[in-house]
């Protein structure tokens, strides 16, 4: 039998509808519908997560340079994308390859990408001169310069990704602040992510967050820990070729008990 | 009971269908200078058919129309009629056979093609063979037997002879007549923000669409019309809008965001006093819904959510990507997000199904993630030591990517294209001209020349890059990361 302080306190944050927060009215986890998860189609993470990402929450990928974001990312996508789902990139610094995404299998057809204008490398505040652009890459995809400033430029698409969640419909929303540097994300106000977690909550949206360093994410969300390493083929220098990466992930859910690391092959295309 | 009404010399199709709408709702056109009314029930308003008759010549000649009219139980018989004879003609119901069998027998090349005034060549190939046959007058060609006719000529042939009898052989098919999809408002007091036009734009869009949901008809392309007042008070001009819209749409809330939305982006540069606005309509849409898929957003959520994006990131950077058919790097283009329905995919894979005898899977869902790259649109300037051939240590000078000696490389792939692409100033001209187009349409673009060795790096503390030495330069730039 809890002990009667605890009762007093749940059915006090049950009068003020703050109940939420507590571990004992969550559903048992075992227990959870399978339509109400995104899986990744990758069996070994699937396994680990317990069936996917939960919908309704705001997940997050985080990790360092190379350590598989964005391929777990685009796997996501394909995996919805094919389901015939429909996804969204909020892709603050632009930096989508859309061969990469066309190779790993996303429909580009039901992907929303909403392109942001970048603000440079890391708190640089500027872009690469012009100068100093090879000249062959002027013309392939013409970014503007609109001397727009790292809170403009993250201000920009925090809200559009607050309007892709409100529009409704969309599998998976994924906000790409891999490239944002780390003091820039620490200015962004804490209750962004409650408000965009009050969005999503009860809809088959899945939120996922890609970032440098564990950020937010909703109670009920997981947080995704990566790192790796890339992986090659040849043993003679003329022969050697990038053959993908080894890829940790590390789920982390105290909440939900989910505590798991697995180490998937990503292979090169 | 029906009319037919033709012009004696040359006159507007317009006016004598405006004469004829003053009597009845459901007219065909017949032909430019002919038009047959239905008269049913008319005999309550006009009285008798004769009176019917002379008010309908009235009325043209009011308009400046001298016309022949003819009434008779059928649409045959007062075609016939107003072609043979001047004036008023009337022939009491049941006597149409009698009333049109003194008629010359030519007459039915020229009725039985509704469309052209003139008679096809296989109807005049008919009539020779009536000829032939000794046959001048309808009646003579009524009073022939159905059955030995029919054996001559074939059943279709019969037709002449209904014709000749005149009964008709189709009912009339009235021309639903071209409407506008227009609302008006003039403002007492002009307005000169978009907030309090929005109440205006929201009650004009409710009448709109409620005008649209009667006809079961959407807007495909809506337009905008505000008339400006300038300072002076007496000059006026007209700020016009047209929003091409991506489906058949007529819920008042979303035309009303959509054109909010974009005079937020084009606002009128004066004060407004009068508001209008339009569509072009469109057959409606039928959706049928699945209990087996996912339900996507409707097509009123995505314009309205892609008109707000565009707003806010501006109308090139929202849409879906577009892979290109190309070598040159990181190419790409973009489209209109417009996601097809689940359903759709659903069918084009049965039928894909049936198509082949064996099936094959869609997708692998255990295979291996692909590793994919985060592209630089503009690749950074590094620098690179290069020992025996191969990058050995790379420094960057942005902060967030760090460099250090190479543990792993591969390459160099080298690559070129588009050298054939003179680069001369009225080509950049020219691809500045076509950066507006491909927003609408990718294709087509033109590429710029690129020739250069790429290499895949990795670097001792852990980031996989991958570099290229632009080789007419020898300048090294960091194109992605390995991510």
């Amino acid at each position: 039998m809890a002990h009667p302080a605890v009762a007093v306190l749940e059915s006090a944050l049950r009068a003020r509808k703050l109940d939420r927060t507590l571990t004992t009215t969550l559903p048992s986890w075992e227990w959870t519908d399978p339509s109400a998860l995104l899986p990744m189609d990758v069996p070994l993470v699937d396994a680990c997560l317990r069936g996917g990402l939960p919908r309704g929450q705001l997940s997050e990928l985080s990790g360092p340079c190379s350590s598989g974001r964005m391929t777990l990312l685009l796997r996501l996508m394909a995996a919805a994308t094919q389901r015939g789902e429909i996804v969204a990139l909020v892709d603050t610094c632009d930096r989508l390859d859309v061969a990469s995404a066309a190779a790993a299998g996303v429909d580009l057809n039901r992907l929303l990408w909403v392109r942001g204008s970048g603000f440079g490398i890391r708190g640089s505040g500027l872009g690469p001169e012009p100068r100093d652009h090879p000249s062959t890459m002027l013309g392939v995809a013409r970014a503007t310069v609109e001397g727009q400033s790292p809170e403009t430029t993250i201000d920009r698409a925090l809200k559009a990704l607050n309007l892709v969640l409100q529009a409704g419909g969309f599998s998976l929303v994924a906000i790409d602040l891999a490239d944002v540097p780390p003091v820039r994300l620490k200015q962004i106000p804490f209750t962004t992510w409650p408000r965009v977690q009050r969005v999503i909550e009860g809809s088959d949206t899945a939120c996922l967050l890609l970032t440098p360093e564990p950020l937010a994410r909703s109670a009920g969300g997981l947080t995704l820990s990566l790192a790796g390493r890339s992986t090659w083929a040849g043993g003679s220098d003329r022969s050697r070729l990038l053959q993908g990466a080894d890829l940790r992930v590390r789920v982390v859910s105290p909440r939900k008990r989910i505590d798991g690391d697995v180490r998937v092959r990503a292979s090169a295309f | 009971m029906f009319g037919a009404l033709a012009t004696v010399e040359g006159a507007p199709l317009a006016v004598l269908a405006e004469v004829a709408r003053e009597f009845s709702p459901r007219i065909e056109v017949c032909s430019p200078r002919e038009i047959v009314l239905d008269l049913n029930g008319l005999t309550r308003l006009f009285g008798e058919a004769r009176t019917i008759a002379e008010e309908l010549r009235r009325t043209a000649a009011d308009r400046g129309l001298r016309v022949r009219v003819a009434i008779a139980g059928t649409r045959t018989a007062a075609r016939l009629l107003v072609r043979y004879r001047a004036g008023l003609t009337l022939v009491e119901p049941g006597n149409e056979a009698a009333a049109v069998a003194p008629l010359p027998i030519g007459l039915l090349g020229e009725v039985a093609n509704p469309q052209s005034p003139e008679p096809e060549a296989q109807s005049l190939e008919v009539l020779a063979t009536f000829r032939r046959w000794g046959l001048r007058t309808l009646g003579d060609l009524a009073a022939l037997p159905s059955d030995d006719l029919a054996a001559r000529l074939g059943r279709q042939e019969t037709d002449w002879q209904r014709l000749a009898r005149g009964e008709d052989a189709r009912p009339l098919v009235p021309a639903v007549p071209e409407e506008r999809f227009e609302q008006t408002l003039e403002l007492e007091w002009p307005i000169e923000e978009l907030e309090p036009l929005s109440f205006v734009l929201g009650r004009l869009m409710e009448s709109l669409e409620a005008h649209l949901v009667q006809r079961d008809r959407g807007a495909a392309v809506l337009h905008v019309r505000l008339r400006l007042i300038k300072t002076d008070g007496t000059t006026r001009d007209v700020h016009e809008r047209s929003l091409q819209l991506p489906v058949a749409i007529r819920d008042a809330r979303t035309l009303r965001t959509l054109a909010l939305l974009d005079l937020e982006s084009n606002p009128p540069a004066a004060a407004i006093d009068r508001v209008t606005v339009a569509v072009d309509p469109t057959p409606a849409r039928i959706v049928q819904f699945s209990l087996l898929t996912r339900p996507l957003p409707t097509p009123e959520q995505i314009s309205t959510l892609m008109a707000r994006l565009h707003a806010l990131m501006g109308e090139e950077r929202c849409g879906s990507p577009v892979a290109i058919d190309s070598w040159e790097p990181g190419a790409f283009a973009m489209k209109s997000f417009m996601p097809p329905d689940a359903n759709a995919l659903r069918s084009r894979d049965d039928t894909q199904r049936h198509r082949d005898t064996e099936e094959k899977p869609l997708k692998d869902p255990g295979a291996a993630p692909i590793v994919a790259v985060r592209r630089f649109r503009r690749p950074l300037p590094i620098r690179v030591h290069v020992k025996q051939g191969k990058p050995s240590s790379v420094s960057i000078m942005k902060r967030g990517l760090s460099g250090g000696a190479v543990d792993s490389c591969a390459g160099p792939w080298r690559t070129s294209g588009a050298w054939w692409e003179a680069r001369t100033p009225s080509l950049d001209v020219a691809r500045d001209a076509l950066s507006d187009s491909r927003r609408a349409n990718p294709e087509p673009r033109i590429p710029d020349p690129w020739d250069r060795d790429e290499w895949d790096v990795a670097l001792a503390d852990g980031p996989t890059y991958r570099l290229f030495r632009e080789r007419h330069s020898d300048k090294w730039f960091l194109e992605g990361v390995v991510d």
